[in-house]
């Protein structure tokens, strides 16, 4: 009891002042602003946007873990430290993105000079807002700086430890991704982009916070951690279920993406082809189901208050951390101990030549072919399309971990749930103590909830009036503005069940959970999965 | 909360013995519909998302990978162009009434809030609020107190009304019980501040903006059309090309222009001069039009990416490029065949030039990988810049116009088309890339409904939400009475729709300032 008593003195102090409250946000902005002039002064030697991403990485991580302690340590040098590691991350995090900037300026300056051309294309040309990776960089400022401003409050600080991690892992995606530079298409140099690409971000950040405050309310409001572990679970059987073209189960072998490199220096081409990671798919396979155990075992004790399914549960969830993490580890380590692509490549063909069909139909897809012409391409012409694909690149093929950044995210992200759910179980009524009252987290969630929907609305008019201007379209239900409308009516309905039917709570909650997987899904769903306008980004 | 909230609450649900007509209006009207609405809008959007839609790139080869059953199932729904279909556009009409509809209803009550502001409140419903204090001051003037509270309220913002009112209380027995004979009147004094009371409207804006985008963009919809013109320097054209999808079929149809379009120069601005003329490589396309238009005259315009040109309820926008190799401008090196010095020139596409000695050099043709075709004519064998040659029309003083190529790598003299013609050895020295043709799309709006829809209604939408969800309705009341202990009393009371942390700092300061103003006298 002493040690709550000690939590609620260190996150309930007055603060001194207004103003001072908005000095870690200032400071972290501030602070970017120099770098980009020491950039702008010192050159391309200055500091990598690459190795400021991965500063802003390593002070997210870190201000979590502070905040992450001091829910059950609570100490005031461990929430002044978490603070100020979150600063930092926001000040590493910009920094990263404006440097970007003007690394992607000197870039294309560079090549522009060397071929004799003495144009100079306006600087908004190279804001980085051009693909996944700028994108990434940004969403994680979002909802770094939407955290900072958060915990102007001290009593809210300790939401750091859930808002954080998720920036990290955004950021974890952005690392995988890649950043080389892209060649701008023409259309998207407008100055339409940075407005509607910003707010897509800010927007983003904002949903990201104001999820991470539902599921901190469903936890304060006891909701139970076993029913959590069981959505975590089906998130990460999703997850194992779909990567790998659904591979995992159906044959128990896991295949990665593999690229083919951009001989003109940009970003690597995607190859039609997968090459199969050894021990990862059973590895997988036995995750999936130690998954699939832990929602049996779980909803069994629910359901019919079974204790020895509850204790199965528990040890089943540690047991799914376990697996997750050595499937992952050698998902990692086979990624980056694999040289000889062409010869394994080869190998497996051989042994599965329906793979070549598979890979010529991809090649075939690519191209803007008619139903008619489409149809009429027969399985030993798909398969001649792959085999000649292979024989003319296979000397080309790599891996790397750039090559599977969505999968390798996802499992990360279903690992952090599994922890998190962990966590939660570990010492739950302490925690929920520590925990700011239900009243002050609904009218966060509810204040968010307005912003990112307001966001939301002004990145869909935006993006509306920008195509207006290019296209003369203004709507034309591509899959990433109608992913967004969905996210955007699924706030709408959030407001207007609260107003009209006084959900507030739990079920606001639910909407926000709901929400914010929308946007994740519009933010890298429709870029990956989905074809249409904005599939660069 | 929503500015909304407080005035949508009455009338959601029908009550038995309402007639069946009044029934249906408070279904139509009500906010449960309205969501239920949205929920089926937000499962249609994501078919559509996950069913690719026949205008979508790609969508051939989905269609021809579904089976029969798929394309005679989804086909049969409409999901194939889900949201053309008749009954996405029926919902979203539906709720336009209903947004309609849940304004009027709801309307009246809003207003009353700006119309008859609630002046005055007993001490029983000021004690019930959150944020409420009781406050005795020194001085047992009441008038005084009065001044102080607002003066107080106006310095933080709020906008103070004082009046009176006679109330009526009953005396209370030694149990505590009241005495309904006994009545006891006063005039008590009141105190209303208030902020922000225009964002209850808010969501009437947010309604009306919505309403406006809907309107537009059905405007542009059902009074518009999408086509597009391929533009080739030289090439003069009344017509456009309006295209239809339907499933796997594009099918095309002229549509008529009141005015004549030439096409005058197209450039493409690139990274590289030397490189490729694909999109990657491209900084901007550049088409230069002649529009001739019998009632308004001449007039030159220029179509760049991101910069259409509009006129007369058509929007001219760069779309895309046939991507085969051109020249915009041609560089000759002339070296006579008796010798002498080379003489040098830069031809526009189109264009013409003199030389010294009165001969005319016309620039016909490009080609960029120059070949003999199966009939053994020049032709190109791709569209790559592999072997360019500028075919030129030339005309002596008083000779006759000849055909002559000029290579721009080394090639044998000794074959037709390399040899001296003319007296002059021809080579083309470099030239400005550029793509054989343009194509441009096309938007005829004639009533500019997309414009009004996105600038007036979405950022009219932008405006109120900003103005719903940033601003709030903040009131706060100050009772002065005389206690039951005969000591003057101001019960303080305050009351937000929305952001109710930043009005309960608020109304703690209002009650410090004048816990601290009537305590010094």
């Amino acid at each position: 009891m002493e040690q709550v008593i000690a939590a609620k003195e260190i996150y309930q102090q007055k603060a001194v002042s207004a103003w001072s409250t908005y000095a870690p946000a200032v400071l972290a902005i501030g602070g970017a602003s120099l770098m980009v002039a020491g950039r702008l002064q010192v050159g391309a030697g200055f500091i990598t946007d690459g190795a400021l991403m991965m500063l802003a990485l390593a002070a997210y991580i870190f201000a979590a873990l502070f905040h992450l302690t001091n829910l059950y340590a609570p100490s005031e040098m461990a929430r002044k430290l978490g603070l100020w590691a979150a600063t930092l991350g926001v000040f590493f995090n910009l920094s990263s993105w404006l440097v970007r900037w003007v690394a992607a300026y000197d870039h294309e300056i560079a090549e522009m000079r060397l071929a004799g051309n003495m144009e100079d294309p306006w600087i908004f040309r190279y804001i980085p807002f051009a693909n996944l990776y700028d994108l990434s960089l940004a969403f994680a400022f979002g909802a770094g700086i939407a955290t900072l401003l958060l915990a102007r409050k001290k009593n809210l600080q300790i939401l750091c430890a859930f808002t954080l991690p998720l920036a990290a892992l955004i950021l974890t995606l952005a690392r995988f991704i890649g950043g080389e530079f892209i060649d701008l298409p023409p259309v998207l140099d407008s100055y339409w982009r940075p407005i509607h690409v910003g707010v897509a971000s800010l927007s983003y950040g904002v949903a990201l916070v104001c999820f991470a405050i539902a599921v901190v309310y469903l936890l304060k409001d006891n909701a139970k951690v076993e029913a959590m572990a069981i959505w975590a679970n089906v998130f990460v059987l999703a997850v194992i279920a779909s990567v790998s073209k659904f591979s995992v189960f159906s044959e128990i072998v896991y295949r990665a993406g593999l690229f083919v490199p951009n001989l003109d220096g940009g970003k690597p081409f995607s190859a039609p082809f997968r090459l199969e990671v050894p021990y990862v798919g059973p590895a997988l396979f036995v995750a999936g189901l130690l998954s699939v155990a832990v929602i049996g075992s779980y909803l069994l004790y629910l359901h019919q208050n079974n204790e020895k399914a509850h204790m199965a549960g528990n040890y089943l969830l540690k047991l799914a951390l376990v697996s997750q993490i050595i499937a992952i580890a050698l998902l990692v380590s086979g990624i980056k101990g694999t040289t000889e692509v062409q010869s394994r490549l080869q190998a497996q063909l051989t042994a599965s030549p329906v793979q070549y069909a598979t890979a010529g139909r991809a090649i075939a897809e690519r191209q803007q072919m008619t139903a008619k012409e489409f149809s009429s391409i027969t399985q030993s012409q798909f398969e001649q399309t792959g085999r000649t694909y292979f024989q003319s690149n296979g000397d080309k093929l790599y891996l790397g971990l750039n090559t599977n950044p969505v999968e390798l995210a996802g499992l990360l992200t279903g690992l952090a749930a599994t922890f998190f759910v962990l966590f939660f179980s570990f010492r739950t009524d302490k925690l929920r103590e520590r925990l700011p009252s239900l009243d002050s987290l609904d009218s966060l969630m509810y204040r968010t909830a307005c912003l990112a929907f307001a966001g939301l609305a002004m990145l869909l008019i935006t993006g509306a009036i920008w195509a207006n201007e290019s296209w003369g379209r203004p709507w034309g239900f591509d899959s990433k503005e109608t992913g967004a409308l969905v996210a955007w009516l699924t706030y709408a309905a959030f407001l207007h069940t609260r107003i009209s039917r006084g959900w507030s709570g739990r079920s606001s909650a639910y909407f926000a959970i709901l929400g914010f997987l929308l946007v994740i899904f519009t933010y890298l769903g429709v870029s990956y999965l989905l074809p249409g306008l904005h599939s660069y980004a | 909360m929503s500015a909304a909230e407080e005035t949508i609450r009455a009338g959601d649900l029908p009550k038995a013995n309402v007639p069946i007509f009044d029934r249906g209006l408070n279904f139509l009207s009500s906010v449960r519909f309205g969501v239920v609405q949205l929920c089926v809008l937000v499962v249609f959007s994501i078919i559509g998302m996950l069913i690719v839609q026949q205008n979508v790139q790609g969508f051939d080869s989905y269609f021809a990978s579904l089976t029969p059953a798929e394309k005679l199932v989804f086909g049969w729904l409409g999901f194939f162009d889900i949201y053309h279909s008749w009954y996405f556009n029926f919902l979203l009409l539906l709720l336009s009434l209903n947004i309609i509809l849940a304004s009027i209803d709801r309307f009246p009550s809003a207003w009353t809030y700006i119309s008859q502001p609630k002046l005055t409140a007993t001490k029983d419903w000021l004690l019930s609020q959150k944020d409420h204090e009781i406050i005795h001051p020194a001085s047992a003037h009441e008038q005084e107190a009065a001044e102080k509270v607002k003066s107080v309220f106006a310095a933080n913002g709020f906008k103070p009304t004082v009046s009176e009112k006679e109330s009526i209380s009953y005396g209370v027995d030694e149990d505590g019980k009241k005495q309904f004979d006994n009545v006891v009147k006063s005039n008590n004094k009141y105190v209303f501040g208030e902020k922000g009371r225009i964002n209850r409207l808010g969501a009437y804006i947010v309604h009306v903006a919505l309403l406006t985008l809907f309107l537009g963009h059905f405007v542009a919809l059902r009074t518009g059309f999408d086509a597009d013109v391929r533009m080739i320097p030289g090439d003069a054209t009344d017509k456009i090309q309006m295209i239809q999808f339907d499933l796997d079929k594009k099918e095309r149809f002229e549509v008529q222009l009141p005015f004549t379009m030439t096409c005058t120069d197209i450039q493409q601005k690139l990274i590289d001069p030397g490189g490729s003329i694909d999109v990657t490589n491209t900084l901007d396309w550049r088409t230069q039009l002649k529009v001739d238009d019998p009632e308004y005259g001449t007039q030159i315009a220029d179509v760049s990416m991101n910069k259409p040109f509009s006129y007369r309820g058509y929007r001219f926008f760069q779309a895309q490029t046939i991507p085969v190799g051109n020249a915009r401008t041609i560089n000759l090196e002339l070296t006579p065949q008796a010798g002498g010095d080379p003489q040098k020139m830069e031809i526009p596409r189109m264009g013409a030039a003199t030389m010294e000695d009165g001969t005319s050099i016309e620039y016909d043709q490009f080609l960029p990988d120059f070949s003999f075709n199966s009939e053994g004519n020049p032709d190109t064998r791709s569209g790559e810049y592999s072997n360019p040659v500028a075919v030129l029309n030339v005309t002596p003083p008083g000779g006759q116009r000849t055909r002559v190529f000029a290579f721009g790598s080394g090639i044998a003299e000794n074959i037709p088309v390399g040899a001296p013609k003319l007296g002059y050895k021809w080579r083309l020295t470099g030239f400005e890339k550029a793509p054989f043709a343009h194509v441009l799309s096309i938007k005829y709006d004639p009533y500019n409904g997309a414009f009004i829809a996105w600038y007036f209604g979405g950022f009219g939408l932008i405006g109120a939400l900003m103005f719903v969800f940033f601003l709030s309705h903040r009131r706060v009341w100050a009772l002065i009475k005389t206690d039951d202990e005969g000591r003057l009393e101001i019960v303080l009371g305050g009351h937000t729709n929305r952001n109710h942390a930043g009005f309960e700092e608020k109304f703690a300061k209002i009650a410090g300032e004048l816990r601290e103003r009537t305590a010094s006298t």
